[in-house]
C-alpha cells in the first residue's frame, strides 16, 4: 500500500475511566473509502473525531500523509484547523446565520481566498452537489436533504486532505439515503478523495465502501472489503452485525477420513475438508457460522452428509418467499425459502449446509 | 515539548491551541480578583477593631457587639419571614399564569408574556413611590376613597406595615420575573408525556396535577428557590415602607450601622458574614439540586401542540391575568404620573392641586443633568461590558473543556449570594486598598464595575444556555474548515447570539440605572447616579419630584425594552 493518508498507530482515548477507543490502529489509503461501522457507543464518532482534532488522544500517534498530527508522547497535537479536513456532521452544522453561499464560502475565507476565486470554487462545489441556484437562499429555509448537500459541498469547497463523514445520511428518509450513497460514492470516484465514513447501518457501509472497520469496544474486530467481513467474519460479533447469522455449537472429531464437526444435538455431522481443520484440536468444542441464505430446506428424511434434522415452528408468507423459524439442536432460527415446497408448523425437515461457507470459530 | 522545534511539521501550533484557555485563566482571576477579593476582605475587617487606616488589632469585639445587638436577629428574621410570605401566593400565581400562557388555549399569550417582561424591567423605587401615594394613612388615595364609605373609620390601609412591604412586593417583583422563567419552562415540556396522559384516560386537570406538575417540580422549585435568595436581599421597598414602621431587615440594617456617624463598618461586615454564610448554604443546595436536573424538560422532543381547552373560560382566565396587570402595574404607574402633577403628594382637595413645577424644577436642576449623564455612562459601561464579559464566560463555561470552567461557573453565582449592599461594601474596602483607588473610588467606572459583577448570574446563565442550545457542532464544523478559535467565535458563535447579548445588554443596561443598593455606598457627589438621586429626594420629602424621576426613569426603560424588543425580533430573524 502506498503511504496511508490517515494512520492511527495504538491510539487510545478515555473519557474519564472509559475507554472510547482502545488502542486502535489502522490506515486509510490514497483515494480510499474507508468505513467505520459499529453499534451506537463503540468508539467509532470518537475515533472521526480524534481524525479532525475535535479530540486529543491519550495514548498512540495519528499520522497525516506519515506525519504526526496529534501524539501525546511527543508533545504534538495539530489543531482542526491547521489539518485541512472536510467533515460532514450527523446534525449537517449548517450555520444558520449565514446564507448557503457564505456557509460554503467559510472555509475559503478563512484562507483569504480572493472573491473570484471564492466565487468560482462556491458555485463549483454547489454545482457538484447539485444545488445549483440556491446559494443566496438561508440556510434554514433548505430541506434536510438539501442541508445535507451543503455541509458536503462545504466540506469539499478548498481541497481537504480526508473527507470526513458522521453518519451523513442517518437523518434522511430512506428514498434519498439510497439516492445518496450512490451520488457520494461516485462523487468520491470522480474527485479520488479520501474518505474516513462512520456509520452504524451495514448496508451503507457495504453499498459504498472499499474497506470496512467493524468497530466494537473502540477496537477495529475485523477490517477489510465487504465480501470478505460477510463471508468470513473473525468474529460472531461480525457477523451479526454485518447480517443475520445462524450458530450452531459442536465438537471437532478427527479421522482417518478426515475432519468434521459433530452436531450431536441436530443429530448430523458437517466437513471440515475446506475450513482449516488444522487449527482445532480433537474433541474442541466450536461454533459454526452460517449465513441463512446459505442453508437448504430439504424435505424429512435420512441426514445425510453437511444435513441436521430440524423442526418447523412457524411459518410467515411473505408474498416473494416463505420465512421459516425453525429450531434444531436446542436453537431457533429464521430461514428463508422459497415457495415451491412447502413445509406446515410442525413438519420434520433436514437443513443442509455448504461447508464452503461456513465460519468455524473457537467457542 | 521533547522535539526540536524545527523538526516539527507545524511549529507554533501549540501556543495557539490554547488561546481559549488562556481566556478562560484570565476570567478565573479576574472573578476571583473582583467577586472574592471583596468578599475575604469584609470578612478580615470585620475582625479588625481598628479604625481606618490605623494598624490591625484583631478581635471579635464587631462580632459580639453585633450579635448582642437583639435588633441583629430580629432584622434577620423578618429578612426570611418576609422573603418566605411573599413567596407564596407569587409562586402560585406564577405557576398559574405560566401554565396558561404555554399550556391552554387562552387568547393572548404573547402579550401577557410582554407585559411580564416589561413590568421585569420597571424600577421598584417609584412603585414604592405610587404605593405610599394610593395607601398612605394620611394622604393615600385608597384611604381617602375609602373614607367617604359608611362604618369606615380611619385609614383602613397602611403601607407602612409587614403586609404593606409585602403587597408592595408583590406588585414590583411579584410574579414577573417568575412567570418569564417558567413559561419557556412549561412550553418545552414534551408534549408526549401530556398526550400520553391523555390517552390513558386522565382528564385535563388530572393531567397537569399527575403529570406535568410533578415532571416540572425540580424547575418550579428552583425558581422558587431563587426567588427566595434573590428576595432575602431585598432593599429598596424596606428602606422606604419598612424604616417608618421601625422594621428592619438585615439589608436596612447593614445600611442603618454604614451611615452611622461615625460609620459602624465592623458591625456592618459581622452582620453580612453571617448573612453570606446563610445564603452560601442555601445556594450550594440551590445549585447542587439544579445541577442533575436543568435538563429533564429541555429533553422533551416537539413543542406542545396540543393546548388544553379552557372554553368559555379562557376569556376569564384572561380577563383574571390582565385585572392582575393593571392593579399591579398601571394603577401606580398612573397615579405616580397623577402625583408627579400635583402641588402636594396625594392632596386632591387643595385649591389648583395640580401643577407643572416639578417637571421645571426637576428638568432645570443640575443635579438632574449630571446625574442623567452619569446614569447614562454607568449603564451603557454595564451593558457593554456585560456583553462582552459573560459571553466569554458563557462559551468557556458550556463547552466545559475543563475543571476550571466548573470554578467559573461557581464564582458567577456568586453575585446573587452576595447582596448588593454587601458586594458594594466589600468593593468598597477593595477600591480603598488597591492602586487603581484614583480611578474606581467614588467615580462612575467603580460603580459600573459593581454593577458588571452583579449582572454575572443572569448574564452569564443565558449566554450559556443560548451556547448550549447552539451545540458544539456548529463551532466543530468552523474549526474543522480551518477557522481559529477567535475567528470562529467572532464570526459563528457572537452572530448566533446576538439575540442573547442584545437581550443581557438591556438587563444590565436596566439594572444599572435602576439599583439602589449597589451604587449606594460606591457613590460620591461626582458620580451620583439617577437612582440615589431618586432616593434621595423621596428621603428630603420631596415626593413630587421624586415621582417625577421615577416615571423618567421608566420612560427611559420603556423605551428601551420597546426598541429591544423590536431588534430582538429583528435579529432572531422572526
Amino acid at each position: 500500500m502506498a503511504q496511508a493518508v490517515i494512520e492511527f498507530v495504538e491510539v487510545t482515548k478515555r473519557f474519564g475511566p472509559a475507554l472510547a477507543v482502545d488502542r486502535m490502529s489502522f490506515a486509510v489509503a490514497p483515494g480510499e473509502f474507508f468505513t467505520l461501522l459499529g453499534p451506537s457507543g463503540c468508539g467509532k464518532t470518537t475515533t472521526l473525531r480524534l481524525v479532525a482534532g475535535l479530540e486529543e488522544p491519550d495514548e498512540g500517534e495519528i499520522l497525516l500523509n506519515g506525519i504526526p498530527i496529534a501524539s501525546p508522547k511527543r508533545g504534538i497535537f495539530v489543531p482542526p484547523d491547521k489539518r485541512r479536513m472536510g467533515m460532514v456532521f450527523q446534525s449537517y452544522a449548517i450555520w444558520p446565520h449565514l446564507t448557503v453561499f457564505e456557509n460554503v464560502a467559510f472555509p475559503l475565507r478563512v484562507r483569504r481566498e480572493p472573491a473570484a476565486a471564492v466565487k468560482e470554487r462556491v458555485l463549483g462545489a454547489l454545482d457538484l452537489v447539485g444545488l445549483q441556484g440556491l446559494a443566496e437562499r438561508g440556510a434554514t429555509e433548505l430541506s434536510g436533504g438539501q442541508q445535507q448537500r451543503v455541509a458536503l459541498a462545504r466540506a469539499l469547497a478548498y481541497t481537504p486532505a480526508v473527507l470526513l463523514l458522521d453518519e451523513p445520511l442517518s437523518n434522511l428518509d430512506a428514498k434519498l439515503r439510497e439516492q445518496m450513497r450512490f451520488e457520494l460514492r461516485s462523487l468520491q470516484r470522480r474527485l479520488n478523495l479520501s474518505v474516513l465514513y462512520v456509520t452504524h447501518d451495514q448496508g451503507e457501509a457495504m453499498a459504498m465502501s472499499d474497506r470496512i472497520a467493524v468497530v466494537h469496544r473502540g477496537r477495529p474486530e475485523q477490517v477489510g472489503v465487504a465480501a470478505e467481513l460477510y463471508e468470513t467474519p473473525a468474529s460472531s460479533f461480525v457477523g451479526d452485525f454485518l447480517g443475520r447469522t445462524v450458530m450452531l455449537r459442536g465438537t471437532v472429531k478427527k479421522s482417518a477420513q478426515g475432519s468434521w464437526i459433530d452436531l450431536r444435538n441436530a443429530g448430523g455431522r458437517i466437513s471440515l475438508a475446506n475450513n482449516r481443520p488444522a487449527q482445532f484440536a480433537e474433541g474442541e468444542e466450536v461454533r459454526i457460522l452460517s449465513r441463512p441464505e446459505d442453508i437448504d430446506l430439504l424435505p424429512g428424511g435420512e441426514v445425510g452428509p453437511n444435513q441436521i434434522k430440524a423442526k418447523v415452528e412457524m411459518v410467515a408468507y411473505l408474498g416473494d418467499h416463505l420465512e421459516y423459524s425453525v429450531s434444531a439442536g436446542g436453537r431457533s432460527f429464521v430461514l428463508a425459502a422459497g415457495k415451491k415446497a412447502r413445509y406446515p408448523v410442525g413438519a420434520g425437515i433436514r437443513l443442509a449446509f455448504d461447508p464452503a461457507r461456513i465460519t468455524v470459530l473457537p467457542l | 515539548m521533547k522535539m526540536p522545534a524545527a523538526s516539527l511539521p507545524f511549529p507554533g501550533l501549540r501556543v495557539r491551541l490554547r488561546l481559549s484557555h488562556l481566556a478562560e485563566s484570565f476570567m478565573l482571576v479576574f472573578f476571583a480578583v473582583v467577586m472574592g477579593l471583596p468578599v475575604l476582605f469584609l470578612l478580615w475587617s470585620s475582625l479588625n477593631v481598628a479604625a481606618p487606616g490605623k494598624d490591625a488589632v484583631y478581635s471579635l469585639a464587631n462580632w459580639i457587639r453585633g450579635f448582642s445587638d437583639p435588633g441583629t436577629l430580629s432584622a434577620l428574621w423578618m429578612s426570611f419571614l418576609l422573603s418566605v410570605v411573599r413567596l407564596i401566593p407569587a409562586m402560585i400565581l406564577s405557576v398559574m399564569v405560566a401554565w396558561l400562557i404555554a399550556r391552554t388555549d387562552m387568547p393572548g399569550g404573547n402579550t401577557l408574556e410582554f407585559l411580564c417582561w416589561f413590568a421585569y424591567f420597571i424600577p421598584d423605587f417609584p412603585l414604592v413611590l405610587a404605593w405610599i401615594l394610593l395607601l398612605d394613612p394620611s394622604f393615600g388615595f385608597l384611604n381617602t376613597l375609602a373614607g367617604v364609605l359608611p362604618f369606615v373609620e380611619g385609614p383602613i390601609f397602611n403601607p407602612y406595615s409587614f403586609w404593606g412591604i409585602v403587597w408592595v412586593h408583590t406588585s414590583t417583583n411579584g410574579i414577573w420575573f417568575k412567570v418569564m422563567l417558567l413559561t419557556p419552562v412549561f412550553r418545552r415540556l414534551g408534549a408526549s408525556l401530556e398526550e400520553a396522559a391523555r390517552v390513558a384516560g386522565a382528564s385535563n386537570l388530572t393531567t397537569l396535577r399527575r403529570i406535568t406538575l410533578p415532571v416540572l417540580a425540580p424547575m418550579v422549585l428552583a425558581v422558587a428557590a431563587l426567588s427566595l435568595i434573590r428576595g432575602l436581599e431585598s432593599f429598596n421597598t424596606e428602606l422606604l415602607l419598612g424604616l417608618p414602621a421601625g422594621i428592619y431587615v438585615y439589608a436596612t440594617r447593614i445600611y442603618d450601622y454604614t451611615r452611622q456617624e461615625p460609620p459602624a463598618f465592623g458591625e456592618a461586615t459581622a452582620l453580612g458574614s453571617v448573612f453570606l454564610l446563610v445564603l452560601v448554604v442555601l445556594s450550594y443546595f440551590y445549585w447542587r439540586y439544579l445541577r442533575g436536573k436543568r435538563f429533564i424538560v429541555v429533553t422533551g422532543q416537539a413543542y406542545s401542540t396540543m393546548r388544553v381547552k379552557l372554553g368559555k373560560w379562557r376569556y376569564w382566565a384572561l380577563g383574571g391575568c390582565l385585572l392582575y396587570f393593571a392593579v399591579m402595574m398601571i394603577l401606580p404607574l398612573s397615579f405616580l404620573l397623577i402625583g408627579s402633577f400635583m402641588r402636594r403628594y396625594g392632596f386632591f382637595n387643595i385649591a389648583s392641586p395640580f401643577t407643572a413645577a416639578h417637571w421645571q424644577n426637576l428638568l432645570m436642576d443640575p443635579i438632574f443633568l449630571s446625574s442623567l449623564k452619569n446614569s447614562l455612562i454607568i449603564a451603557t459601561a454595564t451593558a457593554l461590558a456585560g456583553i462582552v464579559l459573560y459571553s466569554t464566560v458563557g462559551y468557556l463555561v458550556a463547552s466545559r473543556k475543563s475543571r476550571g470552567a466548573e470554578l467559573l461557573d461557581l464564582f458567577c453565582w456568586l453575585p446573587w449570594v452576595v447582596p448588593g449592599i454587601l458586594m458594594s461594601l466589600g468593593l468598597l474596602w477593595l477600591f480603598l486598598a488597591t492602586p487603581l483607588r484614583s480611578v474606581l473610588y467614588g467615580s462612575v467606572w467603580g460603580i459600573a464595575l459593581a454593577m458588571t459583577i452583579k449582572d454575572s448570574p443572569v448574564s452569564t446563565q443565558a449566554f450559556k444556555a443560548a451556547f448550549l442550545q447552539l451545540g458544539p457542532d456548529l463551532e466543530e464544523a468552523a474549526r474543522v474548515t480551518g477557522a481559529s478559535w477567535g475567528y470562529t467565535y467572532r464570526r459563528i458563535l457572537l452572530p448566533l447570539v446576538a439575540p442573547i447579548a442584545a437581550t443581557v445588554g438591556l438587563l444590565n443596561f436596566g439594572s444599572a440605572l435602576t439599583s439602589i443598593s449597589t451604587p449606594v455606598l460606591l457613590y460620591s457627589a461626582q458620580s451620583r447616579p439617577l437612582s440615589i438621586l431618586l432616593m434621595e429626594y423621596s428621603f428630603t420629602g420631596e415626593l413630587e419630584r421624586a415621582a417625577a424621576l421615577g416615571l423618567l426613569i421608566t420612560l427611559i426603560i420603556s423605551a428601551m425594552v420597546l426598541a429591544g424588543r423590536r431588534l430582538g425580533l429583528k435579529l432572531t430573524g422572526s
